[in-house]
Parts: structure tokens; C-alpha cells; sequence
């Protein structure tokens, strides 16, 4: 019970930081119709900002959460703007390799500039932690979650009551009548895509509090993102926290298992892909639409 | 689903079409014939760099066959190329090395398991296809590298034939990549051929006419799995030593798409141009820029993704010159 209790709240810190992953893509996905391979590449760096200003100025990793936004905002403008854009409307393959190829450069852009070292951020809370009701909790996770609670909670409010939010909405439920109504989709895109990769940053940033840094650090969770995309219902904000909570939850579970085949035992935790895998085809087989959502399969 | 306008636009200046250009295919097959004279040169490394050009092709025709003709875009090829590299590996523990013995299970196994896993991933489309069998490259890695009977994360050797008859290795990769070649010219003029573009273009449409889209896409699926194993068995023989991170390698899958882009996907010749290309151009950035040839590789991808979109073996069919060209790079812009 104790160990079930641990587990569940370990799916649900982790779950937390997913949602922030997943927010992010998920814009780009369902107002641009883009799968972004490089969101994995930003998220990257902005966990490598918030290492660079801790050892550099002693920043500490959650004040540098408005700059690690900030500059990856900036980064993915340009991205969307100089080169995205070109291929806004060309057939998936195109932006798949084009994203692709953008992860290439900057992933072998940092691993120039910070070597392929496996590097972390250890604050004088970083190994702390509190335990109630028999479970612990470390307080970098905790925060953690709390940020990530609020940040989704902004971006909700600022999709449904700006001018700007609305005009985003207005542009993934249909681009034509948004154009008709004099909303500026290019514009929209370059926001959009600009946001998306903010809200990477942020996500590096918080991830670089508990997890180690890599410039390949960001590939597993491009798959994840799109699993939770899925899970919770493209397209919506509440969609992401719920899809992330839960596949943090199933992925806490799934990697306690242990399968036995032949003569060998096979822990759940080298299977990750696979039970991303599984727990896609699972979604889409039993519910398209996602546990919130509207999606079309 | 690409606009209407889009479509007479590229129709306008050349750029429509099934099969692509009859010149490149000519081109293709004298420079196969010329390719059967490199083991002859007596250097290992050039016949090495050759026999993954021919590798390379080989897998570019594989993903041209379900990514290109049918129009569904896969991220998964890697995982038929392993299982066709570790049919190899598994026949020489049994002590059976025969490369016809190697290929022809490869070709089975991986076509079964391509049938077997596309009853539920072909249901999907689009974007959720493309990352569906993203995870099923992922997770077959994951498995092979936990299971102990096929070796584990170290991996499995295979016996080997002497040093002086290494170029048997050479040439059944040839093989390999003639069959990829010819099958792909006769499938693209067959009914299937058709039934396949019919189903890329419009699904619905292709439905109404009569095609049965499941039973098609599964066919262009095991087809393409096919050329996948049989490259990734005699890779394995050729290779020695086999293990996930080989087998599996993130170059095997992502590779094959660019070299089917840049020669012209949907097309007879493309993916050996492309194929011929690209691998070259990794072997000079490998060479001179050891610590950067990837950072160039991704430059390569977004400079031939926004300038050659359609592909050379399109340009050779461009009606109205450099404008036009600059015209077919705008058609997506938003």
C-alpha cells in the first residue's frame, strides 16, 4: 500500500513536467497541423540556459524560468519565421524532416559548445525532501509540479480571455473564417510557434532540477509529449495536464513491472518506448478522441 | 492532403506524374552495371563505402515503397532492418551461413512482422501513423536489447567467410539493391503500383473504385519491410558482429528518407540517386569534419527539405527554368 501510494505520487511529480512538455507541442500540433521534432532540442536548451546562469551568475534554476523563456521564444520566432513558415502548408513529411534536421543542428550545436559531459544543476535544495503520510516527497519536484500547475493554468486563461488567445483558437478551428475575420495567420503561426518553444525552455528548466543533463537529453521526451497529446485530447490545455498526470501515473506503474519470459525476467523500466507504445495504440483503439478531447484520429 | 491549386500548380510546370523520369531510371541501371567493377579495385574501404551506398539504396526503396507510393510516412523501417540483421546472427548460431539462407528468412520474418504489426498501425494516418511506427522502431529496440537469448545490449557474432572471398558480401548486397530497384520499377507500372498512388492521393476515392485500402497499404508495408530485412541480413553477415545499437541505429532509419527525398520520392529512380548522394556526402563530411559531419548532416536535411522539396529526379522533368523552380518552393508558404 505504502508502495503504491510512493509510486502514484512519483507518477504524478513526473506527470507534472510532462504537461509542460506536452502544452508546448501540443499548440504547434494542433494549430499548425505540425509535428515538431525539435521541441525536444529546445526543451535541451533551455535546461542548458539554466545551467549556464547557475554556474556562471549562481542564478537560481527557478529565477531563470523567465529567461530561459524568453530567449527560447525569441529562438523559435526566428525558427518560424525564416524557415518554417516556407513549408506552413507542404505535406507531413516535409515538416517532420524539416524539424528533424533543426533537432540535428542545434542538439550537435550543443554538444560543441557544452560537450557531450553529462552535467547537472545541485542547488542547496536539491537533495532535500519532506515525507507525509509515509511518502516522499523532494521539494525541487514539488515546486516543480507547482510551477507546472500554474503555468497551465496561465496559459488557459490567456488562450480563452486575450484578444491574441482568442485569435489562436479562432485560427485551429478554422483558418479561413479567421482570415475573413482579419486575423493575421502568419502572425498567429510565428506567435504560436514561438510560444511553443518558451514553454519548452520552461519545461528544460524545470526538468534541469531533477533529472540530468545531456544535449541528447531531450529525445525521450518527444515521444512521450505526443503519447500524452493523444492521451489527454489534442488541442486543449486541460488536455495536456490531464494526458501528462496520466501517463506520468502509467509510467510510474509500468515500469514496476517485471515480465517473465522464458527463463529471464524483464524489468518494465528498459521498456519505456514499448509502454509508450502500447499505451498509444491502447488510446487509440479505445478512445480517438482522447480522456478531454476533441481530436480527430 | 495537398490543395487542389497546389496540384495544378506543380502540374503547370512539370512536376506531376507516377514514376518520374525514364532518363534517371536508364541513368540508375548503367551506373548499377558500372557499381559491379568496385571489388575489383582490391581497396577495402572503397568497397565497404560502396556496399553501404547499396545498403542505403536498398532501404531508401523499402521506405519509397510505403512512404513514397502509398503516402504513408513511416519512422519505423529501422526495426525490419534489425530483424532482418539478427536473422543473419540467429542462422549463424545454428550454425547455418548461407547468405541465400540469410536473406530469405530475413525477407519472411520481417514481412510477417511488418503484416502482423500493420493490422494495427496501418488503421492509423498521418501524423499518428508516422509516430506509431516511431514507437515501434523504439520499442523493438528496447526488447531486443533485454532479451538474453538474442545477446542482450552486447549483441551476437557471426562467423564470417576468409579475407580473400570478403567480396562475396559486396556483391549480394548488390543483389539486394538490384531486386529493390527492379521490383520497384515493375510494382510502380503494375495495378498495384496504381492501387498504391490511388490510395496516397485520395483514400476515400481509391476505396470507391474498388481498392481494398487495408489489404494494399499491408502489402506496400510488407513489401517495403521486405527490402528493409534482406538489407539489414547481409549487413549483419558483412558486419560480424551484431548488437541493438547497430542494428537499430537512428542513421538506418533516418537516412533512407532523406536519400528517397532528395532523389524524388514516389519515383523509380530517386532513392538510389539520393542513396548515391547523400552517403557519399557523409563519407566526405565523416572524413574531413569527424566532430561536426552530423551538425552538417542536419544542414544538409534543412537545405534539402526548403529548396528540393520534390526532388532531382523532378527537376529533370522542369518545364520554365529557374523561375519556375523558385515558384514550386512558395506552393506550402502560409
Amino acid at each position: 500500500m505504502q508502495l503504491l501510494a510512493q509510486d502514484l505520487v512519483n507518477g504524478i511529480l513526473a506527470g507534472g513536467i510532462l504537461a509542460v512538455v506536452a502544452l508546448g507541442f501540443s499548440l504547434v500540433w494542433g494549430i499548425m497541423n505540425i509535428i515538431n521534432l525539435a521541441h525536444g532540442a529546445f526543451i535541451m536548451l533551455g535546461a542548458y540556459v539554466t545551467y549556464q546562469l547557475f554556474v556562471s551568475f549562481h542564478l537560481d534554476p527557478f529565477l531563470s524560468l523567465p529567461i530561459s523563456f524568453v530567449l527560447l521564444f525569441g529562438l523559435g520566432y526566428l525558427i518560424q519565421r525564416f524557415l518554417i513558415n516556407w513549408v506552413a502548408r507542404a505535406p507531413i513529411l516535409t515538416t517532420f524532416l524539416l524539424t528533424f534536421g533543426l533537432s540535428l543542428l542545434i542538439v550537435n550545436l550543443a554538444l560543441i559548445v557544452w560537450t557531450g559531459d553529462t552535467r547537472g544543476v545541485s542547488t542547496s535544495y536539491s537533495g532535500a525532501n519532506f515525507t507525509a503520510l509515509g511518502v516522499t516527497v523532494p521539494w525541487a519536484k514539488f515546486f516543480t509540479l507547482l510551477v507546472a500547475l500554474a503555468i497551465t493554468g496561465v496559459m488557459h486563461l490567456w488562450l480563452t480571455r486575450s484578444k491574441t488567445g482568442r485569435a489562436i483558437r479562432a485560427t485551429s478551428m478554422d483558418i479561413g473564417a479567421a482570415q475573413l475575420s482579419g486575423v493575421r495567420t502568419p502572425q498567429i503561426y510565428a506567435i504560436v510557434y514561438a510560444l511553443s518553444a518558451g514553454l519548452a525552455g520552461v519545461a528544460g528548466t524545470l526538468i534541469s532540477l531533477s533529472y540530468a543533463l545531456t544535449p541528447t537529453m531531450g529525445e525521450p521526451f518527444l515521444i512521450k509529449a505526443f503519447v500524452v497529446c493523444v492521451l489527454g485530447g489534442l488541442g486543449s490545455v486541460q488536455g495536456a495536464l490531464v494526458g501528462g498526470l496520466a501517463y506520468g501515473i502509467v509510467e510510474a506503474f509500468a515500469t514496476q513491472i517485471d515480465l517473465p519470459i522464458g527463463t529471464q525476467h524483464i524489468s518494465g523500466s528498459g521498456l519505456q518506448d514499448a509502454i509508450a507504445l502500447v499505451v498509444l495504440l491502447i488510446v487509440l483503439v479505445v478512445r480517438p478522441t482522447g480522456i478531454m478531447g476533441k481530436a480527430t484520429a | 492532403m495537398t490543395r487542389p491549386s497546389t496540384v495544378a500548380t506543380l502540374r503547370r510546370i512539370g512536376l506531376g506524374g507516377i514514376t518520374g523520369s525514364p532518363v534517371a531510371f536508364a541513368v540508375v541501371l548503367v551506373l548499377m552495371a558500372l557499381l559491379l567493377a568496385v571489388p575489383f579495385a582490391h581497396n577495402g574501404y572503397v568497397e565497404t563505402t560502396f556496399r553501404y551506398i547499396l545498403m542505403y539504396a536498398t532501404m531508401a526503396y523499402g521506405w519509397n515503397m510505403i512512404g513514397g507510393y502509398t503516402g504513408y510516412v513511416s519512422f519505423g523501417q529501422v526495426a525490419f532492418f534489425g530483424i532482418g540483421a539478427y536473422c543473419s546472427a540467429v542462422l549463424s548460431t545454428m550454425k547455418i551461413d548461407n547468405l541465400f539462407a540469410d536473406v530469405a528468412l530475413a525477407c519472411v520474418v520481417a514481412a510477417a512482422f511488418a503484416i502482423l504489426i500493420g493490422l494495427a498501425v496501418l488503421q492509423l494516418k498521418g501524423h499518428y501513423f508516422a509516430i506509431a511506427t516511431l514507437g515501434v522502431g523504439l520499442a523493438v529496440t528496447d526488447i531486443v536489447s533485454n532479451l538474453d537469448a538474442l545477446g542482450g545490449t552486447g549483441g551476437m557474432n557471426i562467423s564470417q567467410v576468409d579475407e580473400a572471398h570478403f567480396s562475396v558480401y559486396y556483391y549480394a548486397m548488390w543483389l539486394v539493391a538490384l531486386g529493390a530497384i527492379l521490383a520497384t520499377y515493375f510494382i510502380a507500372r503494375s495495378k498495384l503500383g496504381y492501387a498504391f498512388v490511388a490510395i496516397r492521393e485520395n483514400e476515400e476515392a481509391a476505396a470507391v473504385l474498388g481498392i481494398n485500402p487495408r489489404r494494399y497499404k499491408i502489402a506496400a508495408w510488407a513489401i517495403s519491410a521486405t527490402m528493409a530485412g534482406a538489407a539489414g541480413a547481409v549487413f549483419a553477415a558483412a558486419n560480424g558482429h551484431l548488437e541493438p545499437s547497430i542494428a537499430f541505429s537512428p542513421d538506418s532509419n533516418i537516412f533512407p528518407i532523406v536519400m528517397a527525398l532528395l532523389g524524388g520520392i514516389g519515383t523509380v529512380a530517386g532513392p538510389f540517386i539520393g542513396a548515391v548522394i547523400l552517403a557519399g556526402v557523409n563519407e566526405l563530411l565523416q572524413r574531413y569534419f569527424v566532430n561536426v559531419h552530423t551538425l552538417f548532416f542536419g544542414a544538409v536535411i534543412v537545405l534539402v527539405v526548403l529548396l528540393l522539396p520534390r526532388g532531382l529526379v523532378w527537376l529533370f522533368g522542369l518545364r520554365g527554368g529557374a523561375r519556375a523552380w523558385l515558384k514550386s518552393l512558395t506552393v506550402n508558404k502560409a
